[in-house]
């Protein structure tokens, strides 16, 4: 804003503080860091949008529950029949429930539940709140007393932030299952056995550390959906934009904190 | 609140409801497993080397998982302490003087503490107490020496494959027996050789076989010898017998000896006669004379028989032989005569 008044003072041509791009992606980065101020503002000020947050739990939880459970039950089996051969290479495919466990639960079952809510639940945040941009249902909001931000951004963020780790505990539930259904049909073995397996090869660290991540993720893919709709351009062609870049960034997000989070939990591991 | 909010509440309610009994029940579980919800012990123990152990590795006594190692670290110079967490249940079985060592679940599992041994004299272990530990097999060790045992296993096969290509090539004697064909012929009338031989071989043991069954046959000649020590002790002193015969045998032909080596000298008459030449010369023109002088005797004998002095004694002579010669035909025509009764009574 200041730049357009030096541009409108002096006359002269438009000066940037580096390029243009670059000032642009630094005005973003800032863009998103005060989205993201606002959020922790008005997520602890009331009024509370208990009712559109159960609401948007719903959407995002309940509504997401057949397409996860249908995606980790075939990871599941998908992900034991391709490891099959290599252990059966030693000898070893009794080992079959341990490696399974320790994926699916440390990474697959996470990634997968992100992915497929960054798919399915980003896009929809972002064209949702991309189309209210374009038709001017925000700024109406705004005029009408009503907090667009808390009702429209806080409540979805909040839902993915808690239905994220909640579809991720049926993911690696029934992706367990999906593997059970594989190993038992292949290596005759009990369920009770595959369990005892499972849960000897994992520990409490594998548990806890793909439940906090899976919180970042969903928190990552409320926010990045919730901006990229809030802060859509004008037109039709906007909404399109922001619903494919809410998908497309959250994945990426979603991916190098996967990435990070590894770092940290290698850390806790070694101690 | 209207239906369809009041439904999509409860339908959320039970989503979470179902998704923290299922993280309840998999914590509970793993819980279980792991027995981190169970009254334990602290028992410490101190390795020089602990082969990457990790905490949360497991403790077995017995083959029996009986806690998990809860805490690693360096100690003294260049130790490592080790902290473990173990069952309470499992404390009255271990004993004061019980050892631990680092071992491994399987071939390429995790590590393991093992604690063994203990005497029962020796008290229950108590918390904070600290194990003795041993020194286990490294493998880095088992590496050297399987090392070792490569080596060994490629000069050994680098030797075979030497042979294998002299064979090939029909040097020395196993290749030239592959590979000459002459020698193969040559081998193989051996071999016929060698079953005729064993034909044989076969035979003879049979005949042996029959012949030494004949030698112990009561009477045998054999058998006697073997058996009967009477006959034993005759042949015992023929023996003797003859050993004092080879003895005199000895004696004599060493007298025999002496006696023909005084034949080679001259002092004595037997050397003379058979060594010196003149006297044998000698000797000579005497035994001429001698047969002259006999053929000169011989005619004069028969002179003296024509002489009439002793022609009376010479036929007195002649007629007493006639007579006996009468005499003795007329005493054996008598004896055939006396005979001849004898055989006819018989017939």
């Amino acid at each position: 804003m200041g730049l357009k008044d030096n541009k409108a003072d002096t006359g002269r041509k438009r000066k940037y503080l580096v390029s243009r791009r670059i000032d642009r992606i630094f005005l973003e980065l800032y863009k998103v860091y005060a989205f993201h101020v606002r959020f922790f503002k008005e997520v602890f000020v009331p009024p509370y949008e208990f009712k559109e947050v159960i609401r948007q739990c719903y959407e995002v939880g309940v509504r997401s529950l057949p397409l996860i459970s249908l995606t980790g039950f075939i990871i599941g089996i998908v992900f034991t029949n391709q490891s099959r051969p290599s252990l059966a290479e030693f000898g070893a495919t009794s080992w079959l429930p341990s490696l399974v466990s320790i994926a699916i639960v440390r990474a697959l079952a996470p990634l997968v539940t992100a992915i497929i809510a960054a798919g399915r639940v980003g896009s929809n945040i972002g064209a949702e709140l991309g189309s209210m941009r374009v038709t001017e249902q925000i700024d109406a909001m705004e005029v009408s007393a009503t907090n667009p931000f808390n009702f429209l951004v806080v409540t979805r963020v909040l839902a993915t932030t808690f239905m994220v780790p909640v579809l991720a505990m049926y993911t690696i539930f029934v992706a367990l299952m999906g593997a059970y259904l594989n190993v038992s049909q292949n290596e005759l073995t009990s369920f009770t056995t595959y369990i005892t397996q499972v849960f000897d090869a994992i520990t409490f660290l594998d548990i806890f550390s793909s439940i906090i991540k899976t919180f970042i993720f969903g928190f990552t893919i409320g926010m990045v959906g919730s901006y990229k709709g809030y802060n859509s351009s004008k037109g039709t062609e906007g909404v399109g934009k922001a619903a494919n870049s809410s998908v497309v960034t959250a994945m990426f997000l979603v991916f190098i904190e996967e990435l990070l989070a590894l770092q940290v939990i290698n850390l806790f591991r070694a101690m | 609140m209207n239906t369809a909010e009041n439904k999509r509440s409860i339908m959320v309610g039970v989503f979470v409801l179902v998704a923290i009994v299922i993280f309840v029940i998999g914590i509970l579980t793993l819980g279980g497993q792991q027995k981190r919800f169970i009254e334990s012990i602290t028992v410490n123990t101190v390795f020089g080397d602990v082969e990457g152990l990790k905490v949360g590795n497991n403790v077995w006594f017995s083959g029996v998982k009986i806690g998990t190692v809860k805490q690693i670290s360096l100690h003294g110079e260049s130790q490592v302490q080790v902290v473990m967490s173990i069952e309470e249940s499992a404390r009255k079985f271990i004993r004061e003087n019980s050892k631990a060592r680092i071992s491994s679940e399987s071939l390429i599992g995790n590590k393991i503490i093992e604690i063994f041994g203990g005497t029962p004299a020796a008290g229950p272990v108590e918390d904070g107490d600290v194990l003795a530990s041993e020194a286990n097999l490294n493998t880095d060790d088992i590496m050297k020496t399987l090392q070792e045992n490569n080596k060994n296993l490629a000069t050994i096969t680098g030797n075979f494959s030497e042979i294998s290509n002299r064979l090939v090539r029909g040097e020395g004697t196993v290749g030239t027996l592959l590979t000459d064909s002459t020698l193969a012929k040559d081998f193989k009338s051996m071999v016929a050789s060698l079953e005729s031989t064993s034909q044989n071989a076969v035979r003879a043991s049979r005949d042996l076989s029959r012949f030494t069954s004949k030698l112990g046959t009561q009477g045998s000649l054999a058998n006697e010898l073997l058996t009967d020590t009477t006959v034993f002790n005759k042949l015992e002193q023929s023996m003797a017998q003859l050993e004092e015969a080879t003895q005199s045998a000895t004696k004599m032909a060493q007298n025999l000896e002496q006696a023909s080596g005084r034949f080679n000298n001259e002092n004595n008459a037997v050397g003379v006669l058979l060594n010196d030449q003149t006297f044998a010369n000698q000797l000579q023109r005497t035994m001429q004379n001698l047969e002259t002088s006999s053929q000169k005797f011989d005619e004069n004998m028969e002179a003296l028989q024509s002489n009439i002095l002793f022609r009376g004694f010479f036929r007195k002579r002649e007629k007493e032989e006639q007579k006996a010669a009468e005499e003795a035909r007329e005493q054996q025509e008598q004896q055939q005569q006396e005979q001849q009764p004898v055989k006819e009574d018989n017939q």
